[in-house]
């Protein structure tokens, strides 16, 4: 891969939507970039890294999105530009520095954030539109449609941050930020940052800039909307707001961000060029009225094509009304109107449909043999449900846990967390998370089950969460538990990465973002610390595990730890260390559906490098999937899952 | 005469649910779905087997007394109140320190003991306390082992799990020791050869433990631990005199805690009442108290010709010194024994509601069935 940060201007290079928005904070000539690492955004901040020293910035993963955004907010403040990045999730928690920095303004320099969205929820939790984020906190929001215009807004972005004093939010997809097309670049700034400064307080020519500080509030309050105000007039004109179609269309689109590919490819392939008109907007909050007044006017019908809520529709509603009797005659189609679905991605095929109906215009875009052959072709896909990596030490991790609670027999239970162990709701982890809500959230919720015994509860609580997911949200919720005297058992599933978005380094991994040495922050030390009972294991260790366990649950009072340590098998993958042992399974030995074994292995296990040998019935290690990380072999009943040291 | 076709889920709707698991650990095969957890029984996973030796072995699914009787001993069923025997008597150890470690007289160690030395045996099942007094299943191999396996806990415990624990392809002479439900659930592995066990012709000696009821160890062992110290104890005993009591015995100090077997009777194992064998029929050699008459001597009921020989070598060697019992000792061991048939059968005729459902004794021949309706004292 081309090294975003060093190729020259003109060049034209492949680029993923999150590498063209690197290239873009490069090109802005921001010096410092925080980040906590979260999908669809988290290939952002290694780009930048990459060429961090060379182009003189300070990047770092920070330990969450609201510090990684005050780590950006404090260079702002200094005069030096601050970028920040982060997912939907990481919105809500930066969102209490936000409504306060928004009250105090930002600094001399422009401070900006890349959110990028997950609709459908692909690589999220949950399904969120953080574009009323910006329309709640007061913030200028920008919706690019493709990596080229990605990289342009970020740009762009810092002028208004700076011409109106406040952050600016650019609001990508998880389709922006993945999908790879080819990307012009621009030239590079001056590689020097000016001298930060943080402005004397005694400044009494400039105090508003030398203290940032909010209140009262009715006289900061009131110069924030003055300032949405100035960038709604800098976003009436703006390039990235395009009108493609006829002067006076049948039906206008209004449409944003990735949905407008959907909309031309929908329209051309409806061959309705003439008749209909496709409003793309780039700047959506706040609305450049006079704009879409404008295109308003001149069409009878209105279909509203964005993904998850009807953000832009609302406004423009809003805006149809204030405009009446001009607007009178208009028909609006969108969410509202059950055309577009409020929730998960859209597609050109959903807005053909909605274009079909709304026109009354026939279309089939396959002849139904076609459509049948490929409903019948679907079918020899095989099924191939979630799971953990072979080698996972969080299965080893859910065994443990599987048979402890079982064997205690008290209805203990786990309260989940977000990370690949997410998967414990579900078969890969044996079904044992029965919570899962944000980062943190495990321990939270756990602290405040255990607290029920005075009610007569009196189930085992554990609660589960990552090494990163520790320190970014779990820590507050571990000192309650401790604080309060709370009975549960938190199990800190300590894999040396921040796995699930890519192996980022946390303050427990002795690394930077830029790969150089860091101090490592004990996470065993910290709760010793905080005052928790802790203990550490190896999972892979599944008898003593399952007595840890069973011990830390019938431990009455107080607050516990187990961290669970055991390297990511992708980190060792990526660190090139050798597989630890050869597998066999000895087929004279296995009893693969007989009793005594009931292809333990293979039906509850369920390590994918096991599959069942269909002419024997008998398992096999599937040697191109199989870690030889060992672990089957100490749960085979019948000693025939073999492990030799490789 | 198996149920086929049933597994751990059948044990469980048929057996463990419905109160009638004696404890025996018949059932903890050494798969991982049924586990012996601290004396409990736990289902680990959903096992779909449908041909379990859990269910096969257990015996409290369904138990043909003539059809072990014919493998065990190689004739049909005696329904006399105690069973098949070829003589009776009573013994004790001629070794001192058998003799104080044993319950009462020390025979069955005694003759476990000379088993091994004589390479008739190489490894005993039975069943251990450990130090807080909880008794496990345990695997002897030695005489220092095995006079650490003498003396009852009185608490029934899943000990038959010790001889499941032993792999396959294990060709150790196995000597198991039992109570009446562990020697039918070792009866019913002789009848259905065990899938993952080892072959019952391994299976050298039973020798079974005659026993009134057992105490569950879930409800009696928090009893017990909350009223002394029981890493202290040397020796829980019911001595059938001046009256009947649980006594406690120490290390450290001669005082004996006694508690009114009435005190003791609600923790025992509800199972119990739905038990016909109170002398181990299917055994070699049951072996229990003489009764308060005699304090520190056995009654010794040989049954097969494994037992008799044992017996044989046993006199040749001087290893017991024997006695014979009085006539009334046999009339009250029979009367006893009758008493829990006629027990058992009102029990199991109560639960089901029909004389016709006589649950895991379900082939018991209509004409021995017919004797003990009605005929309750």
């Amino acid at each position: 891969m081309a090294s975003i940060g060093l190729e020259k201007s003109g060049a034209e290079v492949l680029l993923m939507g999150n590498e063209a928005v690197a290239r873009g904070v490069i090109e802005a000539g921001v010096g410092v970039a925080s980040a906590y690492p979260g999908s669809p955004t988290s290939e952002v901040i290694p780009a930048i890294a990459e060429v961090a020293k060379e182009r003189n910035i300070y990047v770092e993963w920070s330990t969450n999105e609201k510090v990684a955004l005050e780590v950006a907010a404090g260079a702002s403040f200094a005069g030096i530009r601050g970028f920040s990045v982060m997912k939907q999730n990481g919105a809500n928690v930066a969102a209490d520095f936000l409504v306060n920095l928004n009250m105090t303004g930002i600094g001399s320099a422009g401070l900006v954030i890349f959110i990028s969205d997950d609709p459908g929820g692909g690589t999220s939790n949950n399904e969120e539109d953080s574009r009323t984020v910006a329309k709640w906190l007061d913030n200028p929001l920008m919706e690019p449609s493709s990596a080229q215009e990605a990289k342009e807004m970020i740009k762009w972005a810092y002028e208004v941050s700076e011409a109106v004093n406040l952050v600016t939010f650019v609001r990508g997809v998880g389709r922006i930020s993945y999908t790879r097309s080819n990307v012009v670049l621009n030239e590079l700034p001056d590689k020097n940052k000016p001298k930060p400064f943080f402005p004397d307080i005694w400044d009494m020519n400039n105090p508003r800039k030398s203290r940032f500080a909010s209140g009262p509030f009715p006289i900061f309050h009131k110069p924030l909307h003055e300032k949405l105000e100035k960038a709604r007039t800098i976003f009436e004109t703006s390039s990235f707001n395009r009108y493609m179609g006829p002067e006076k269309p049948k039906l206008l689109i209004i449409t944003c961000g990735a949905c407008t590919s959907y909309c031309i490819e929908a329209v051309e392939e409806l061959k309705l060029k003439e008749e209909i008109g496709i409003l793309k907007l780039g700047t959506t909050w706040p609305l450049p009225e006079k704009l879409v007044a404008h295109h308003l006017i001149s069409a009878k019908k209105i279909l509203f094509v964005e993904e998850m809520d009807p953000f832009v529709e609302q406004s423009v509603m809003e805006l149809a009304a204030s405009l009446l009797p001009a607007t009178a005659k208009l028909s609006f189609f969108g969410a509202r109107s059950g055309h577009i679905t409020p929730y998960n991605e859209l597609s050109t095929d959903i807005v053909i449909d909605a274009l079909s109906d709304i026109l009354n215009v026939a279309y089939r875009g396959r002849d139904i043999a076609y459509e049948n052959l490929s409903r019948e072709a679907a079918k020899l896909v095989p099924h191939r449900p979630i799971n953990l990596c072979p080698g996972c030490p969080h299965r080893a991790t859910f065994w443990a846990l599987k048979q402890a609670i079982t064997l205690d027999g008290r209805n203990g239970f786990l309260c989940g967390d977000v990370g690949c162990y997410s998967m414990g709701f579900s078969e890969p982890g044996y079904f044992q998370s029965r919570t899962m809500h944000a980062m943190g959230s495990g321990a939270g919720v756990a602290s405040g089950l255990g607290k029920l015994k005075q009610f007569g509860f009196d189930q085992p609580v554990l609660a589960i969460c990552g090494d990163s997911t520790f320190f970014h949200a779990a820590m507050p919720a571990l000192v309650n538990g401790v604080y309060n005297n709370s009975d549960f058992t938190l199990l800190i599933v300590d894999n040396s990465a921040t796995a699930m978005t890519g192996f980022q380094p946390h303050p427990g991994t002795g690394q930077l973002a830029t790969g150089d040495p860091a101090t490592v922050v004990s996470i065993e030390a910290v709760c010793k610390a905080m005052g928790a009972f802790v203990e550490v294991c190896d999972p892979f260790d599944l008898n003593k595990t399952t007595d840890a366990l069973l011990k830390m649950m019938k431990k009455e009072g107080g607050t516990k730890v187990i961290v669970m340590r055991h390297m990511c098998q992708l980190v060792k993958d990526k660190r090139r260390i050798p597989r630890e042992y050869r597998m066999h399974v000895d087929p004279s030995r296995c009893l693969a559906d007989n009793c005594g074994c009931n292809r333990l292995c293979t039906r509850l296990f369920g390590c994918s490098g096991l599959i069942v040998n269909n002419e024997t019935g008998k398992a096999v290690i599937d040697e191109a999937l199989c870690a030889g990380c060992g672990l089957c072999s100490s749960i085979c009943p019948a000693n025939a899952i073999i492990k030799e040291a490789n | 005469m198996s149920d086929t076709g049933k597994g751990v889920k059948e044990l469980f709707e048929e057996v463990i649910n419905q109160g009638l698991c004696t404890g025996c650990g018949a059932c903890i095969t050494g798969c991982p779905y049924l586990v012996d957890h601290e004396g409990r029984i736990v289902l680990m996973d959903k096992c779909t087997g449908a041909d379990g030796d859990c269910y096969k072995h257990c015996p409290r699914t369904f138990l043909d007394r003539d059809a072990i009787s014919r493998t065990v001993f190689g004739r049909s069923y005696d329904d006399g109140e105690i069973g098949q025997f070829s003589e009776i008597f009573m013994a004790r150890s001629n070794d001192p320190e058998i003799r104080g470690k044993g319950q009462d007289g020390g025979t069955v160690t005694g003759l476990l003991i000379m088993a091994m030395e004589e390479g008739l045996i190489d490894v005993v099942a039975c069943t251990r306390m450990n130090k807080e007094k909880v008794p496990r299943g345990y695997l002897a191999r030695s005489r220092s082992e095995l006079l650490h396996c003498a003396g009852s806990s009185y608490e029934a415990c899943l000990a038959l799990q010790a001889y499941r624990s032993l792999p396959k392809d294990d060709l150790e002479k196995i000597a198991i020791v039992g109570r009446g439900c562990q020697i039918e659930a070792v009866g019913k592995i002789k009848q259905i050869p065990p899938q993952n066990s080892p072959a019952p012709k391994n299976i050298k000696l039973s020798l079974g433990l005659i026993c009134g009821w057992a105490l569950s160890q879930s409800a009696f062992h928090p009893y017990l631990k909350g009223i002394c110290e029981l890493s202290n104890v040397s020796k829980f005993d019911i001595p059938h005199t001046p009256h009947y009591s649980f006594d406690i015995h120490f290390n450290n100090h001669p005082d004996t805690m006694s508690l009114r077997l009435d005190r003791i009777k609600p923790f025992i194992n509800p199972a119990c009442w739905f038990c016909w064998d109170m002398t181990a029929e299917f055994s070699d050699i049951s072996v229990g108290s003489a009764g308060a008459e005699f304090p520190g001597w056995n009654t010794v009921i040989v049954r097969s010709t494994v037992g008799s020989e044992l017996v044989l070598l046993a006199n040749r060697k001087g290893i017991l010194e024997s006695r014979s019992l009085p006539n009334h000792r046999l009339e009250n061991l029979k009367k006893a024994a009758l008493k829990r048939k006629n027990a058992a059968y009102e029990n199991i005729v109560k639960k089901t509601g029909n004389d016709e459902d006589l649950l895991y004794l379900k082939t018991l021949p209509g004409a021995i069935a017919e004797r003990y309706s009605g005929n309750n004292e």
